[in-house]
């Protein structure tokens, strides 16, 4: 990145080189990620090269891939800023699974009776479901914010919570008659239509997690609110010495990150499955957790970690059908590339020193109990 | 007050079932956490070690192959949090979250390719009950305390050697001391790397005697995502006990209770879903209670960067 003292204007310069700074730790962590990749690939008997190019045929070969990765990727990015929100305000939020079942179990129930409202079926029921994600988000927030419990074990243990709740709501005062247990179909008024194109059952479901994105943006480098948030994950000392409120950032944080993922189980029923079936899908609240720390928790990273992801998935079927590669290899790559995205030290050791002020925005560093 | 006491002893036999995966797991992240890592992974390293105890005794037919191959396990994926955590300077509670996120994927695609299946594997040898003579005889607690596998034996023991190791040997002291001050550890001459490298490579060996335990001390089988948690409850114990052993187990010991009841509550009267929400809720409110006055290790979470 060395351009001419004529070239590139300093400040633009400057934006450029946080760009390529920011994706330094994303592009070194996917690149050791797949050759890890190909080292299983090979022990497993396979060409690592016909793996990848079996996998990428699945992602983007065909309208129906993209379409499969759009629709892999969509409730990936409402987890993604779940985790994100949480994490600027110095806050790590491994609820998503949970907060995204409250959501799914509302749009699920909601979604039957509701369809009387026609055209506003749709928004009232999304309303509905990052309401409730966000008050099961509160409760972590309030717990920490209250009586000191730490919200990676708190969130944990309310995910069990909820996927039982959610699971007691769907096979007993709500179970349909039918052989998959679950709840009834929702209203065709509540259903969110697919885009079409080709693009099979991706929906305009993305466009609302887009939406989102933007929100979340708009409120964390928009608004005095974000403003807060960010300040207390940067330095709750300073912040608190400011005069903001540690504990009402906690609580806000929390909620507003479960109504990312309350929104995401939302669209998950209303544009996918148009019920909720016992048991429900699985990992997307964890997979959030990798999407954000990929996205270097920014709202425009966590839709480039969620497609990648999205693709990544998507990919894997292939990858089986190809290979005998078991599709369990994507949740392994995303592993390896969450265990490597905060190796400071690593990529340090390949780049230099001067990396390290890029590795911020992706470290809490903060123990538990503390 | 027979009959009461007749239902005591199989909810206590339960009790003990239920919280052995949790002590041993408790005492392993109290390696890790006196030496200053957390270590969130403890679910993570359960699981992997459950599979590969399973996976070596379906190879060679022998539980202590199996319980080889499970330390084997938990340890190499221990390993890696270290290698990460500690050398690489990674966020500890992320790299530990991957490293469950690994040990989820990594059985999933290692059931395919080793039974060719996935969900649960085929029945292998496990450690069977075995009554110890005389103890077991006493009357409601014998049975349940001793009439169990060897792996609940080895769990009693290692509490006590849990608590000599670290509040009586010069390692413990340098343990401790790593995660208090790790600069004094430092001035003093020993490499707070290598303590810290320790510490999770004991945490790792504990969490495997946790997870083959639940995969060959119970069920003798593996299945998908069976730890179910516990590798977090048994970090919450571990508050709970404010990072001492003894306090440690007994809070594990209360978690076992409160799982032993959902097999015997009456399920016509409480749904199944909300029993088997108990051990969460009661982790919740223990550490609501506790949590936020337990006192962790000082430098726990923060890498050391001798300067």
């Amino acid at each position: 990145m060395s351009a001419g003292r004529g070239g590139l204007s300093s400040a633009l310069q400057a934006a450029l080189g946080r760009a390529a700074g920011a994706l330094v730790f994303p592009l070194v962590a996917i690149a050791l990620a797949l050759a890890v990749g190909a080292v299983i690939v090979l022990a497993t008997g396979n060409n690592p090269l016909a793996a990848y190019r079996a996998l990428a045929v699945g992602a983007v070969g065909s309208p129906a891939a993209i379409g499969r990765t759009l629709l892999n990727a969509t409730p990936l990015i409402f987890t993604g800023l779940a985790v994100a929100v949480a994490f600027r305000a110095g806050l790590f939020n491994i609820g998503g699974e949970g907060q995204l079942y409250i959501g799914a179990i509302t749009a699920a129930i909601l979604g039957v009776s509701l369809g009387f409202l026609g055209p506003l079926a749709i928004p009232v029921v999304l309303l509905a479901c990052l309401l409730t994600g966000f008050l099961w988000g509160a409760i972590p927030g309030l717990l920490k914010a209250r009586f000191g419990a730490h919200e990676v074990i708190t969130t944990i243990m309310l995910n069990f919570v909820a996927i039982n709740l959610a699971t007691y709501l769907a096979l007993k005062p709500f179970r349909t008659e039918g052989l998959v247990p679950g709840t009834d179909f929702i209203d065709a008024a509540a259903r969110i239509p697919t885009i079409g194109l080709g693009l099979g059952r991706a929906n305009y479901g993305l466009f609302v997690a887009l939406v989102a994105a933007a929100a979340v943006y708009l409120l964390l480098w928009r608004t005095t609110l974000g403003f807060r948030l960010r300040a207390v994950g940067l330095s709750p000392g300073a912040a608190n010495y400011a005069g903001m409120s540690i504990g009402t950032s906690t609580v806000l944080a929390l909620a507003i990150g479960g109504a990312m993922a309350g929104l995401g189980g939302g669209v998950e029923v209303m544009g996918v499955y148009g019920k909720m079936s016992i048991p429900f899908v699985s990992n997307l609240g964890f997979n959030g957790i990798g999407v954000a720390l990929l996205g270097r928790n920014h709202p425009a990273g966590v839709v480039l970690g969620a497609l990648l992801f999205g693709g990544l998935a998507s990919g894997a079927q292939e990858l089986q059908f190809e290979t005998d590669v078991p599709l369990d290899l994507a949740d392994v790559l995303l592993a390896i590339i969450l265990l490597l995205v905060t190796a400071t030290r690593l990529v340090e050791l390949i780049f230099g020193k001067r990396v390290r002020e890029m590795a911020s925005g992706t470290r809490l560093d903060e123990g538990l109990a503390s | 007050m027979e009959e009461l006491l007749g239902g005591l002893s199989p909810l206590l036999a339960s009790m003990v079932r239920n919280a052995t995966p949790l002590v041993f797991a408790a005492l392993g992240g109290m390696f890790s956490e006196r030496s200053g890592v957390v270590n969130i992974g403890l679910e993570g390293l359960m699981l992997i070690s459950a599979f590969a105890g399973v996976a070596g005794a379906f190879y060679s037919g022998s539980a202590w192959v199996g319980l080889l191959f499970a330390l084997g396990a938990g340890l190499g994926f221990a390993l890696i949090h270290a290698l990460m955590s500690i050398t690489f300077e990674a966020d500890q509670i992320i790299s530990g979250t991957a490293i469950n996120l690994l040990a989820l994927g990594g059985t999933g695609f290692l059931m395919e390719l080793v039974f060719g299946r996935s969900g649960t594997s085929p029945r292998v040898q496990g450690f069977e009950p075995v009554a110890i003579p005389i103890l077991s005889e006493i009357p409601v607690v014998g049975r349940a305390f001793f009439d169990q596998s060897l792996l609940v034996y080895l769990m009693y023991a290692m509490v006590p050697l849990t608590y000599l190791l670290v509040f009586r040997t010069p390692f413990g002291l340098r343990l401790r001391g790593t995660g208090e001050a790790p600069e004094a550890v430092d001035t003093a001459g020993v490499s707070v790397a290598r303590m810290r490298y320790y510490g999770v490579a004991l945490s790792g060996l504990l969490a495997a005697l946790g997870g083959v335990y639940l995969s060959m001390g119970i069920l003798s089988a593996f299945t998908e995502g069976m730890t179910n948690g516990r590798g977090f409850i048994a970090l919450a114990a571990l508050i709970f006990g404010r990072w001492n052993p003894v306090g440690a187990a007994g809070a594990a010991f209360l978690f076992g209770l409160a799982q032993a009841f959902i097999f015997q509550a009456p399920q016509d009267v409480i749904p199944l879903e909300f029993l088997q929400m108990i051990p969460y809720v009661l982790t919740i409110v223990v550490l609501a209670g506790f949590g936020g006055r337990a006192v962790a290790p000082a430098a726990i979470g923060k890498p050391y960067r001798k300067e």
